[in-house]
């Protein structure tokens, strides 16, 4: 998987699902869900969010509902890939399940700001503000993620483990 | 090994499985509810495109409805229907009552199983000796639908010790929301959580109920209780399948030990906008409520409504407080019948909703003003999921719930409870 880089969207900490895509929301179309993710914390992120641009956000993110139209719908926004403190534990499973590159780094919040440029190398874990030039390091992903995310999600991923089939 | 790493091993055919592992396993249960169940379907059909390979492992529970509201909500339900007579999957259609609790009292959970669900508090069926975790209301659920396995990380586990005997007044409820601060929200991510400790081998199993509950909420995969003879004659009175009891081994190993004594603890309440934001219920008490209600993935059971009950007998509700009873189960709301307690709430002037999840995400009812407070048993309070993301939910006991409907706002209940 090839270096992403792109601009930095920053939230905050302990960001629910139920406001990455509202409730009401949630059975309609996912173009519907993309032109309103997370809006309620920055109406001007949907609206303006470029192919490849990164999101970064605080402690827990994607917590409460496991709804993986959550990551689904950010991932429909272009977003290139989701930097965290840390997620939640099934906002993290969600997301490599439908292909949406996740990292957690602890720190990541104190060094980018809005607006930075930013990249990320999924392989070694290696984020670089390329505004500032400040380097960090991220978790390592497990390497069956990783095959997954490659893969393009679970559903394409699944079939291919050989304990699945038996 | 502990109880779930054993489940594990068992379920993906190792002799054995340690914190770190990936493995792929047999899943025994898969619920669903009346919105995931229809994501779900939509993806199954969709994107996996494959036969249903265990139907009667599948039960899809409508409890976010009860009715539904709308004429495209009617037709997601509907959709529903027809997805679970084409594959012939268990369905429990609107007025079943809550999810988790129409799943075991319908045999869907037995000690030494694997029960996921798209239901992020899908771990509460820890309670009953099982591995029991939430995945995504989409790929994966839609892959369990298809091959009858899930992939799973074999977590770390924390010991959770809880040891003394409550005050008057102070319920399990209170011991569970007191224990989230003190886990913290997000203090457990991705790891399971063993409750062990006196304490809890003394509750019956409902109030174990609430444990292994707010184990998503700190962030845990999953929470666990290892069956005794209590779960065992409990499970048997809803299920004749044989199953396995599996429990922890005396010296297996934890990431880390937490022991607290929960004798002096006070009635609790937390107070939006995060679970962690837990207080002894006298600090926010005068605080302004217009709604109470019992209900909930851990509210809505006899026990609630006894506690309540004993409030709002020969009582009223405070002028301009609404309460909602809302039973977790139809036999909840029979019991309720044949202990006089649906007359109780009616002459305080409570409510009684159809069995249900109540006001979880205001789906059929439960949405707020931004001026609006409620207060009730339900399992979260974050901003925006039962209307104005500026309405306030208080989380507390049934106790407390009904003291404070009584005094039209957050109360500690022991001014109400004699002795």
């Amino acid at each position: 998987m090839s270096e992403i880089k792109g601009r930095v969207w920053k939230f905050g900490d302990n960001i629910p699902t139920d406001q990455i895509v509202r409730v009401d929301r949630a059975l309609g179309s996912m173009e519907e869900m993309a032109k309103h993710v997370l809006e309620n914390y920055n109406p001007e992120f949907p609206k303006k969010v470029q192919k490849g641009d990164i999101l970064v956000a605080g402690k827990h993110f994607g917590q409460s509902s496991g709804r993986a139209v959550a990551p689904k719908a950010i991932k429909a926004t272009g977003v290139g890939a989701v930097v965290v403190e840390y997620a939640s534990r099934l906002f993290y499973r969600n997301a490599f399940e439908v292909g949406l590159p996740l990292m957690e780094c602890p720190g990541i919040t104190d060094h980018v700001s809005e607006g930075d440029c930013m990249s990320v190398d999924m392989e070694t874990g290696r984020i670089k503000n390329e505004t500032t030039g400040e380097e960090l390091q991220a978790r390592p992903v497990d390497p069956f993620l990783m095959e997954m995310l490659e893969a393009g999600g679970l559903i394409t991923f699944g079939p291919k483990i050989d304990e699945w089939k038996a | 090994m502990n109880m779930i790493e054993k489940i594990l091993a068992k379920a993906s055919g190792r002799e054995s499985v340690k914190p770190g592992d990936v493995v792929v396993a047999n899943v025994d249960t898969l619920l669903l509810h009346d919105l995931s169940g229809y994501i779900t379907a939509n993806v199954f059909e969709n994107e996996v495109k494959k036969e249903m390979r265990y139907p009667k492992r599948v039960a899809m529970v409508f409890d976010h409805h009860f009715s539904p509201p709308t004429e495209q909500r009617a037709e997601v339900l509907e959709r529903n229907r027809e997805f679970a007579r084409k594959y012939n999957i268990n369905l429990f259609d609107c007025g079943s009552g809550n999810i988790h609790n129409v799943g075991v009292r319908n045999g869907f959970v037995r000690p030494g199983t694997i029960v996921v669900g798209s239901d992020s508090h899908t771990p509460v069926h820890g309670t009953m000796g099982c591995f029991a975790t939430g995945l995504g209301n989409n790929s994966n659920a839609a892959t369990v639908m298809a091959y009858g396995k899930a992939w799973f990380k074999v977590p770390e586990t924390i010991k959770i010790e809880l040891t003394g005997h409550t005050k008057p007044g102070v319920t399990p409820r209170d011991v569970a929301l007191w224990l989230t601060a003190q886990i913290g929200e997000g203090g457990a991510v991705y790891r399971a959580l063993h409750f062990t400790g006196q304490y809890i081998k003394d509750l019956d199993i409902w109030d174990r109920w609430l444990f292994p509950l707010i184990t998503i909420d700190v962030g845990g995969k999953c929470g666990f209780i290892d069956p005794d003879e209590k779960t065992i004659a409990f499970i048997k009175k809803y299920t004749d399948e044989p199953f396995d009891v599996i429990v922890s081994d005396d010296e297996c190993q934890y990431e880390q030990v937490l022991s607290f004594d929960i004798s002096d603890l006070e009635p609790q309440v937390a107070a939006s906008p995060t679970l962690g934001n837990v207080k002894s219920a006298a600090v926010f008490a005068g605080r302004p409520i217009q709604w109470a209600e019992l209900g909930g993935h851990g509210g809505g059971r006899i026990e609630d409504f006894r506690q309540a009950a004993e409030i709002l007998k020969g009582r009223k509700l405070a002028p301009g407080v609404k309460f909602n009873a809302v039973p977790s189960s139809r036999e909840t709301f029979q019991q309720c019948i044949e202990e006089g307690i649906v007359e109780i709430f009616h002459q305080a002037g409570a409510s009684w909703f159809p069995a249900s999840t109540g006001s979880n995400q205001a789906i059929n009812m439960g949405a707020m003003s931004k001026k609006e407070a409620m207060i009730s048993t339900h399992a979260r309070n974050f901003p925006g999921r039962n209307g104005s993301p500026e309405a306030i939910m208080y989380l507390s006991s049934a106790y407390t719930v009904a003291a404070s409907a009584v005094k039209g706002c957050v109360a500690d209940p022991r001014e109400f409870l004699e002795g």
